[in-house]
């Protein structure tokens, strides 16, 4: 064959950096959203991808890639998988594909980011491709679940969940427009590619995969780890910019960038993927617990990247181990007490065997957590179901915008931190997030959670119906028990809510 | 939740789609209404409303002089979708990568002029930063556009400029191979910063990757600057080259005219979208009025110096044709 080899051209594709003569150099990258911090563009073009690719090779993997996932949906479309499905791993595909399918399309602006701004050449190719894969990422998972809009229309929360003022949705937006909207391209490198893309979605995807096929879910087990190949590419972008930041003397500034977005990356993950491999996912089908998870690929594989890099840790990492053990647990009972808030059905997951399974995971769990949920089933054994649904706010964090948790029991240790600040009073779940706002105040001080909102009367009426409303939830979307409480040995099993 | 109503009722698609008549398309499905930095013009993005992002977004898309009451209402005429993109340009990829083994199977820079390849070194290899400045203009057009929608055929077309960018690539290497003396894959910086031929477009790219107006960015790179090089490079230069006996870059820039005109397609609906809004009109016509004299000096300076001014100023008028058929200009 007479044609070249790819590594004969593809150096060529990534040269194209040029001096501009008829506008500055400053205008064409303004600092705001190239973040160049003063490191020369030489410096830049250095940066060198590890995984390489061209366009033709592109198009033709992700074709089949495609053909892949497409294919298995078609194949198995017949057998209404979703039907037979137990009621909590409904709710696992509604929870993921309402945060996600939405914030995945709008993570390629992130990418056209670098891609437009990013003073290196190859970060900028890079990011092209990334921004197709976020394209697809976006499509896909609305395609998979559309299908199921005619069986209930908290299906219809796939696409509708980001656009609305649902507090998950706040905080997952808060969090998503922190890390990779507002930032400069170099920061997006960092906070998405390095420190998100490399840990955190891996877990989702690919912990989630694994329960998925255990669970029999061919479909949804095909399409995520699809998914993933992509963002293992993609998230190579971020290690050769902390290269170049280090090698110019920003490892400070890299390393504050890493240790603010890892915590509340943790912080999302506590409550969007915590409850959902520890508790909705059907016990049988649990093929490691969240913290295991977390402990295989955040601790042991980040950590490796850290180092490799000449990174730290980050600072409070000894407190974010601890957490391991509280903080979703905390985010599950909180969700599960206000189900009505959500777009879900949450599954408590606290059935005698459950229970038993979490005590072997996490022990002490019982004499914990457990004992809030003996209040909850005593309650629901004597009819008192509205003594298990919400009646007050909880303290939401101003960092996260999640419920402030802790560990109940004798341990008690629920613990508002909060900080005034230019005269106005914050309130934080822990010392971390008060740290993340104190870094850059700016950014986040003038932001309202949604208690904020509801204190200030934007939420009107003032009560739960009113809340409702505000956060686009009407009856027939609004969660209940996935189990209508048959694991508290309550009446019988129902399916997924109407 | 005493005296709930009705729960709602399953639909039999997204919500937002359920009004309408017709069944919905896999494009409609996955395409619409995805923007939700659109949800509260006030603040794009959920932090401090005063952020400088925030301003950003609220002045350059938010509050663009282009005005549509609903901009998702666009739809790209091709509906393509990431999955059917990729099914096309992997058969269009396939198609170049025949041409490329053919012709070189068959020594086809062996049987070109020296002087022609010259030619080539210095008017169709330094395209590959052009091509990259097409490539981050429509990443940033893209990343500021008010429907997801437009950002899509945007996304699609960034890729399109890195494709075009490869095939130079590729081509300086092969060429560099034939006539290893001429610089290839070493002097196109030089030729790209400092060749009369090249100024033009290159100061048009600079300025119009500095223009933030998410409307305004449009209409300078899909209805100026875009226009003006592929009348230029994929039309002009095509041209000497088939009278040069270059079969294969007339070939090669037959098959990126296929991405172009999808681009003009799309552009074209959008413009006509646009065009509904009867104070667009005067905007439009004036932001074109004001870029394209510059388009003009670009195709001309590089036809010019190509020994092709006539077949340039032809080229300006194809760019002016297409305008014309828009309403952008009289
Ligand atoms: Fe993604
Ligand atoms: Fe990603």
């Amino acid at each position: 064959m007479s044609k070249l080899a790819s590594n004969e051209y593809y150096d060529l594709v990534r040269t194209t950096n040029w001096t501009p003569r008829y506008v500055d150099e400053a205008e064409l990258f303004p600092e705001m959203m190239s973040g160049a911090r003063g490191i020369p563009a030489e410096a830049w073009e250095t940066f060198d991808e590890p995984y390489k690719v061209t366009y033709s090779d592109y198009v033709a993997t992700q074709r089949e890639k495609d053909a892949g996932a497409y294919s298995v949906k078609a194949a198995l479309e017949r057998a209404n998988y979703i039907d037979s499905a137990d009621p909590g791993w409904v709710s696992t595909l509604q929870a993921h594909y309402g945060a996600l399918a939405v914030a995945e399309f709008a993570a390629a602006t992130a990418e056209a980011r670098m891609a437009r701004f990013s003073r290196a050449p190859g970060n900028r190719n890079m990011a092209t491709f990334g921004m197709l894969d976020e394209m697809r990422h976006g499509q896909i998972q609305l395609f998979f679940p559309h299908e199921h809009t005619k069986r209930s229309r908290q299906w219809d929360w796939a696409h509708k969940a980001m656009h609305t003022n649902e507090w998950a949705a706040v905080a997952a937006r808060h969090m998503f427009d922190d890390m990779m909207f507002t930032r400069d391209s170099v920061s997006v490198a960092i906070m998405l590619t390095f420190a998100f893309e490399t840990g955190f979605t891996n877990m989702q995807f690919l912990g989630l995969a694994a329960d998925a096929a255990e669970a029999g879910d061919h479909t949804f087990a095909s399409l995520i780890s699809s998914i993933q190949t992509d963002e293992s590419r993609h998230a190579q972008q971020g290690g050769p910019v902390l290269k170049i930041l280090i090698e110019n003397g920003k490892k400070d500034e890299a390393q504050k960038m890493i240790d603010v977005i890892f915590w509340r990356a943790w912080k999302l993950f506590s409550v969007l993927t915590g409850p959902i491999l520890d508790y909705y996912t059907p016990l049988e089908h649990r093929k490691q617990s969240f913290k295991e998870f977390m402990q295989e690929w955040i601790i042991g594989q980040f950590e490796r990247q850290l180092n490799d890099l000449g990174l730290d840790l980050p600072w409070y990492w000894d407190e974010f181990v601890r957490a391991l053990d509280e903080t979703h647990h905390g985010m599950h009972m909180g969700v599960w007490f206000w189900r009505p808030t959500v777009w879900w059905n949450p599954a408590a997951g606290a059935s005698p065997e459950e229970r038993e399974w979490l005590e072997s995971k996490y022990p002490g769990w019982n004499a914990t957590f457990g004992r809030c949920w003996d209040v909850i089933t005593e309650n629901l054994q004597k009819g008192r179901e509205e003594l298990t649904l919400p009646e007050t706010l909880p303290t939401i964090c101003n960092m996260c915008n999640l419920p402030v948790v802790g560990t109940p029991g004798d341990g008690w240790n629920v613990k508002d931190y909060q900080l005034v600040h230019e005269g106005r009073l914050y309130h934080f779940g822990s010392e971390v997030d008060r740290w993340c706002f104190e870094q850059d105040p700016a950014r986040y001080q003038g932001h309202m959670s949604v208690v904020d909102r509801f204190l200030a009367g934007e939420i009107q009426p003032q009560n739960l119906a009113g809340a409702l409303l505000y956060m686009s939830l009407n009856p027939g979307e609004i969660g209940v028990d996935a189990h209508n409480y048959a694991w508290a040995g309550v009446g019988k099993q129902s399916h997924a809510a109407e | 939740m005493s005296a709930a109503p009705e729960p709602l009722k399953p639909l039999k698609t997204w919500s937002h789609l359920a009004d309408r008549r017709k069944r919905p398309s896999e494009y409609d499905i996955v395409s619409t209404r995805l923007h939700y930095r659109r949800r509260d013009p006030n603040a794009p993005w959920e932090l401090d409303p005063n952020l400088p992002m925030n301003d950003w977004y609220r002045k350059y898309c938010n509050e663009s002089p282009l005005k549509h009451p609903d901009w998702d209402l666009f739809q790209d005429p091709d509906q393509l979708v990431y999955r059917t993109y990729n099914i096309l340009q992997d058969g269009q990829e396939a198609y170049v990568g025949g041409l490329f083994d053919q012709f070189s199977d068959r020594g086809h820079d062996e049987m070109i002029s020296r002087e022609w390849i010259a030619t080539l070194a210095s008017f169709f290899a330094p395209a590959r930063y052009l091509y990259h400045g097409l490539q981050m203009g429509s990443a940033y057009v893209a990343q500021m556009a008010p429907a997801s929608t437009i950002t899509a055929c945007l996304y699609l077309q960034s890729a399109d400029s890195l494709r075009w960018v490869t095939h130079t690539a590729y081509r300086t290497v092969e060429l560099s191979k034939a006539q290893p003396d001429l610089g290839f894959g070493k002097d196109e910086r030089k030729h790209w910063e400092n060749d009369p031929q090249w100024q033009g477009f290159r100061r048009l790219l600079e300025e119009g990757l500095i223009v933030w107006d998410w409307a305004e960015a449009f209409v300078v790179f899909n209805l100026v600057l875009k226009p003006a090089v592929e009348e230029a490079l994929l039309g002009v230069l095509a041209d000497a080259a088939r009278s040069n006996g270059d079969t294969l870059y007339s070939l090669l820039s037959q098959a990126q005219m296929r991405d172009a005109e999808r681009h003009r397609r799309w552009a074209s609906r959008l413009v006509e979208m646009a065009m509904t809004v009867e104070s667009n009109k005067d905007w439009l016509r004036a932001r074109v009025a004001d870029w394209t004299p510059r388009a003009e000096v670009a195709i001309a300076d590089y036809c010019k110096a190509l020994g092709e001014a006539e077949a340039g100023a032809r080229a300006i008028e194809r760019m002016h044709a297409f305008q014309r058929g828009l309403g952008l200009r009289d």
